[in-house]
Order: C-alpha cells, then sequence, then structure tokens
C-alpha cells in the first residue's frame, strides 16, 4: 500500500458503532444458545475477516462450543494465486462427522465463498450445518443462500472494521465503518 | 491442499466483452458451473408470430437455476437492456435472473483488489470483435440449434486476457 494509512481518518462514517455490535453479538449468542440447548456445537470461523466476530460470538453463545477456524484463498486475493480455483489454506484440525455445526461469517455479499464451503463441509457429514453472519449485504448477491442467523443487513457500501479489511488493513477498528472511496482509488492508482 | 479439482476444459466460448471473461473466471474459481448464453428468450412478436425480439442473458448457472445479465455500460445507457429484462421477467415470470451492471461489476472488482483494471474491462473499452456464431434464429433452443449444442461449461475466454497476473497487491482480502 503505497499511501500511508490513516486507521480512524480513512473512514468515511461510522456504520456499526461498537456498542450496536455487541449488543447484536449478545442477542445473536442468546438466540443460537435457545436453538442448541441441550446440545453441542461446533463453530467453524472463517479467517481472517470473522476472527473479532467469532471470539465475540463464542463468548455469549451459553451452551458448550468446540472452535475450529478455515481458510479459503479469495479470487485475485494474493500473487501466489495462479491456479484459477479456490483453495483451502487452512482446513479444519478435527472432524465434524455427526456434529452440529455453524458456520461463522463476518461478511456475506455475493454469497460464492460460502456455497464454496457449504458444499465442502456438508461433504464431510455433519449432523447439521448452519450459517451464521455478522453483516449481510445483499445486493451484491449472486448465490442465494439460506442464511440462519444474520446480525445487520447493511447497504451497498464497501466496509472495513472489525474484522474486515482493505488491503489487510483496518481489520483493528473496533467499529464497522465505510472506507473512503478517495483510498482504494488511490490504492487502484497506485 | 485444493478442494476442488479442475473440470475438464471444453470448446472456448467467444465472449463478446472482457467483462463477461473475467465473470467467467471468477465462477470458475469458486467451482460454480456456468453456460455462455445457452438460452434465448424471445420477447416480441409480429402479429404474423414471428419473433421480433430476443433475449440471451450472457451466463446460465445451472446448479442454481439462475441467468446473469452482465452489463458494463454507464447507467444512463441500459435503459434499452431494462427494458428487455421487464419484459423477460413478465413473459417468463418463472425464470431467475439477475442483472449486473457497471456499478455492480465495479463493486466485484474492488472486492477482489482488481480496481485497478475495471476501466479495461468495462463499456466500450471492454468491448472485443468477437469470433462468434452465426446470427442464431430467435426462438430456437439453442441445445438444439447451435453449433456447440448450449454445453460451453467452464471453458475459457477465446478474448484476450487482459487481468491474467494482474492482481494488485491491494486485494480486499476479507
Amino acid at each position: 500500500m503505497s499511501r500511508s494509512v490513516d486507521l480512524e481518518g480513512d473512514v468515511a462514517e461510522v456504520l456499526l458503532s461498537e456498542d450496536e455490535i455487541q449488543a447484536k453479538v449478545s442477542e445473536l449468542g442468546a438466540r443460537i444458545g435457545e436453538d442448541y440447548a441441550g446440545r453441542e456445537l461446533t463453530l467453524v470461523s472463517v479467517l481472517k475477516g470473522s476472527l473479532p466476530f467469532m471470539a465475540d460470538l463464542m463468548r455469549a453463545i451459553p451452551v458448550p462450543v468446540r472452535i475450529d477456524l478455515m481458510e479459503v484463498s479469495s479470487y485475485g486475493g494474493t500473487a501466489t494465486e495462479s491456479s484459477g480455483l479456490v483453495r483451502i489454506l487452512k482446513d479444519l484440525s478435527s472432524s465434524i462427522d455427526g456434529q452440529d455445526v455453524l458456520i461463522v461469517e463476518d461478511i456475506i455479499d455475493t454469497g460464492l465463498t460460502l456455497n464454496y464451503l457449504l458444499r465442502y463441509l456438508r461433504g464431510k457429514n455433519p449432523r447439521s450445518l448452519r450459517v451464521c453472519t455478522l453483516l449481510d449485504k445483499p445486493a451484491r448477491r449472486l448465490v442465494e443462500i439460506p442464511v440462519d442467523y444474520v446480525g445487520f443487513t447493511i447497504p451497498d457500501r464497501f466496509v472495513v472494521g472489525y474484522g474486515l479489511d482493505f488491503g489487510e488493513v483496518y481489520r483493528n477498528l473496533r467499529y464497522v465503518g465505510v472506507l473512503r472511496p478517495e483510498v482504494y482509488a488511490a490504492a487502484a492508482e497506485a | 491442499m485444493s478442494a476442488a479439482e479442475p473440470a475438464p476444459t471444453a470448446a472456448r466460448p467467444a465472449f463478446a466483452h472482457a467483462s463477461e471473461a473475467e465473470l467467467a473466471r471468477i465462477l470458475d474459481f469458486y467451482d460454480v458451473r456456468w453456460e455462455y448464453e445457452p438460452h434465448v428468450f424471445p420477447i416480441r412478436w409480429s402479429l404474423e408470430g414471428d419473433v421480433l425480439e430476443s433475449f440471451a442473458p450472457d451466463f446460465y448457472l445451472p446448479e442454481l437455476d439462475l441467468y446473469v445479465e452482465l452489463t458494463t455500460l454507464r447507467q444512463r445507457l441500459v435503459r434499452k437492456k431494462n427494458r428487455k429484462l421487464r419484459r423477460l421477467r413478465e413473459l417468463y415470470p418463472d425464470v431467475r435472473i439477475k442483472l449486473f451492471y457497471a456499478r455492480d461489476f465495479r463493486a466485484l472488482m474492488l472486492k477482489y483488489g482488481k480496481l485497478a483494471i475495471v476501466d479495461d474491462l468495462s463499456g466500450a473499452v471492454g468491448q472485443v470483435v468477437p469470433d462468434r456464431d452465426p446470427p442464431r434464429t430467435p426462438g430456437v433452443e439453442p441445445e438444439a440449434g447451435r453449433p456447440d449444442g448450449g454445453r460451453r461449461r467452464r471453458s475459457r475466454p477465446a478474448v484476450a486476457d487482459p487481468v491474467d497476473g494482474a492482481a494488485p497487491a491491494e486485494a480486499a482480502s476479507r
């Protein structure tokens, strides 16, 4: 990134404050706890963006949870990606055969990554497989996927913070904000 | 550690636009089956019953039963396409179709860190001189009437690829 990053200054507007996010996480955790009462749940976090959400959500769920992490390559996202096919960069550490699994996502927009993950995880024979996302951007949806738990439905704007990045930066913002267009315009020209 | 095996590559369709080639690459990347312009929908007829106007959406995603039409023209220039789409929805209410406008394509490129090349893939700049099939007879199902039988699945574009290896380091990796 050639221009210097101004972590807070590059954000045009706070879309979701830290308090709003935490209240929603508590609400989602309680709902999930009710739905999975008396059962054990495996949360599968999709790296890297969902990490803060996962960390907060797991502590808001009042039933026993196991956690696992997955990471898949993003289209155009790395210079080393040359095969032209999505790759699993980090697979599950343990079997999910017969388990209740909840995928934890930071944001769903096109649905392409999630569609791929769902097909992949279904092949591992979980007892149930559901999806929880903090943010849903339906305007960008290409693949319609039933999402069981949605934190916020957001407008069609490029957001960063609370795990979401641009060029691997801004993930550590405690809120979700709209990135100034001149930031990514400058990056495109660089 | 790839979970997906490369699908067999069929004949290369001649994409009419570089943005279509890019979308096909994205669909391939995420292992979503696609067919390029496999169906033609008549949308206007003469009093004699001859087809006067038809609409062939750019992509059909058979596993999702979804058509995708991609236009990277400026918003004020897409009126004709919007009208055809409305007509198609009136006549074929069971057909699921999504129109990707220039702003949608731009957002997609931003998401994948390819904003720098979006102008090369959009509007008139992205148009290519296609080596396309002869004009089709409107109203004829391509599976029966097209030389390729409408089976252009997972094929690679015949158009020049301006983006291979051009992924900038600024990809929004998420």
